[in-house]
């Protein structure tokens, strides 16, 4: 087996406030998996995301990349190397003009200005939002500042893109344009974690998926595993993604036989029944 | 420059006019709650590619002529000559302009109004008028002093509205920040222009849901919705500059506000025909003196 790119150990956090947000979370990543992150509201999945990056401090357990544990000194290889996309694209953007904004993060990288342009124009180009380099950023839309939160990442060149809900509030059209930039960065062999409470996405997209429940990790496997397995589906309180819902139906009214080969796509599933 | 963009928020008209304008011809400036009109309009200016810098210092040399030139030639040649850059080579309409330059006319008006005229009890001065109780009195000389004020204070005004019409905050702020002023006052003013957009939008939000539960039926209750959503406006920010200063730290963030910014170069006819302009107007002076 491959070395892991990332490898976190027995995780804690607390809020102070007496919730506790990570319970000892362990998982090892590997590069180029796509990743989906699952789990209800205030499982810990953003908090997970925030400690893998850096910006929160564990209170105990620990993180290494590449091998090298990570501690003060070298944080800010971790935060290069790992991108968070951000749910509110208005929480992340902060500079006045489109161009500023994509190029705050290689600038923080201390590169030199020249690479930046060319970072940043390569960003944009590949966000296809090169023509609003000189618009500030309130006169955009959500399509487009989502379009810019990622652009942001892209510019950094991470190994590791973790985006926090990045479907919420999109519309269908904008979400298609997402997953074509999802599926673009897989091709290109990123590795990527998404958190989503969209599980059709996750059977669609994720090669595997890790369900969060109070804090811990309760499954880690790939999606049909997962949504094979009911006691995880109802303490995790998640739905099972559509298309394997139509596919048990059909097998229990005997118009399809049990094979157990899940169609992955409405397409493969009009095949299936093609076949009959 | 700030305070113009907050104080003009409050100006509809002007903003729906400056909307239509986007749409029509830049296409930028979606519907953004009551954002700037200002802002909007330094955005779509034709002139917005010259260097800002260039800019900057061409209108402040212009104010600081208008000012010591003390001349009504020069302050009417300004007038004119910033009307023109502002809306023949910018490209903005002459209404918006007019609506724009109508809040710092009415301030001129009432400003000069007072030094012109004076009040006494007896019938002196050249005019006068007796309104019952006292005499209200002018006479040449002063009326003369008023307008020529009038036009100078308009002539300054326009060569700063010239700046602010064509040239985007973030670029104005560059541009002091290269003139060394503190590094903390140059951050301040960076945040506080992006993030009074966010205000404005969740202030339009809250008393949106506010208005549509009632919440300002009669004056009372106007009163204490303002004073809740006043409050919690507070917390709002409290809670998004957590979740700004988180998103800033995981984009290598490490106590220092840096920007990428393009260098927009000048070109040497546009130092040439300022220089004209400058010379132009010195020498108007000098022979109208």
């Amino acid at each position: 087996m491959e070395e892991p790119i990332l490898k976190i150990r027995d995780l804690y956090y607390d809020y102070g406030n007496g919730t506790t947000a990570l319970n000892g979370v362990s998982v090892d990543i590997y590069e180029g998996e796509k990743i989906a992150v699952i789990g209800s509201n205030g499982a810990g999945k953003s908090t997970f995301f925030l400690t893998t990056n850096g910006v929160l401090k564990p209170d105990q357990g620990e993180i290494s990349y590449r091998g090298t544990i990570i501690n003060k000194k070298n944080l800010k290889e971790l935060r290069k190397n790992i991108g968070i996309v951000f749910q509110e694209a208005d929480n992340q953007i902060i500079a006045s003009t489109v161009m500023a904004e994509v190029g705050f993060g290689p600038m923080n990288l201390k590169l030199p200005k020249k690479e930046v342009l060319k970072r940043v124009e390569e960003a944009l180009t590949y966000m296809n939002i090169l023509d609003y380099k000189d618009r500030p950023p309130h006169y955009l839309s959500g399509g487009e500042k989502k379009r810019v939160s990622i652009a942001d990442i892209i510019a950094m060149k991470s190994e590791i893109i973790i985006f926090d809900e990045p479907t919420a509030g999109l519309d269908p059209l904008n979400a298609q344009m997402l997953e074509e930039v999802l599926d673009k960065l897989g091709s290109e062999g990123k590795t990527m974690l998404i958190s989503t409470h969209d599980v059709d996405f996750v059977y669609r997209w994720a090669e595997r998926a890790i369900v969060f429940w109070q804090g811990k990790i309760i499954a880690d496997g790939t999606p049909l595993e997962i949504f094979q397995n009911k006691e995880v589906l109802k303490q995790a309180n998640l739905k099972r993604p559509t298309i394997i819902e139509v596919y048990d139906l059909l097998v229990e009214k005997h118009l399809l036989e049990d094979t157990k080969a899940y169609p992955i796509s409405i397409q493969a599933l009009r095949e299936m029944l093609g076949n009959m | 420059m700030m305070s113009t963009v907050i104080l003009k928020s409050g100006h509809r008209d002007g903003h729906t006019l400056g909307d239509e304008i986007n749409h029509r011809h830049h296409k930028i400036g979606h519907k953004h709650g009551e954002g700037s009109s200002i802002d909007a309009y330094a955005y779509s200016s034709k002139i917005r590619d010259w260097n800002p810098a260039f800019k900057v210092s061409l209108s402040l040399l212009t104010l600081i002529l208008c000012i010591v030139l003390n001349n009504p030639y020069v302050s009417v040649a300004v007038i004119i000559a910033m009307a023109y850059l502002t809306i023949i080579v910018g490209g903005l309409s002459i209404q918006a302009y007019l609506s724009i330059l109508t809040i710092p006319i009415f301030f001129i008006l009432l400003g000069t109004f007072t030094i012109g005229i004076d009040f006494s009890t007896q019938p002196i001065g050249q005019y006068h008028l007796y309104l019952g109780l006292f005499y209200v009195f002018t006479s040449q000389a002063k009326l003369k002093m008023m307008v020529f004020l009038m036009v100078k204070v308009f002539a300054a005004i326009s060569a700063m509205e010239m700046m602010t019409l064509s040239t985007p905050s973030s670029e104005i702020i560059s541009v002091i920040q290269r003139a060394h002023v503190p590094k903390l006052i140059i951050e301040l003013t960076n945040l506080i222009y992006r993030y009074i957009f966010i205000l404005f939008d969740v202030n339009i939000k809250m008393r949106n849901s506010a208005d549509s539960r009632l919440g300002f039926c009669d004056v009372k209750t106007s009163w204490k919705t303002f004073g809740n959503i006043a409050s919690n406006m507070l917390i709002v920010s409290f809670k998004k500059a957590d979740a700004y200063y988180n998103a800033m730290e995981a984009r290598c963030y490490d106590g220092d506000l840096i920007f990428l910014e393009e260098v927009k170069k000048v070109k040497p006819i546009q130092i040439a025909k300022a220089a004209v302009f400058i010379i132009f107007l010195i020498l108007l002076w000098g022979f109208t003196r």
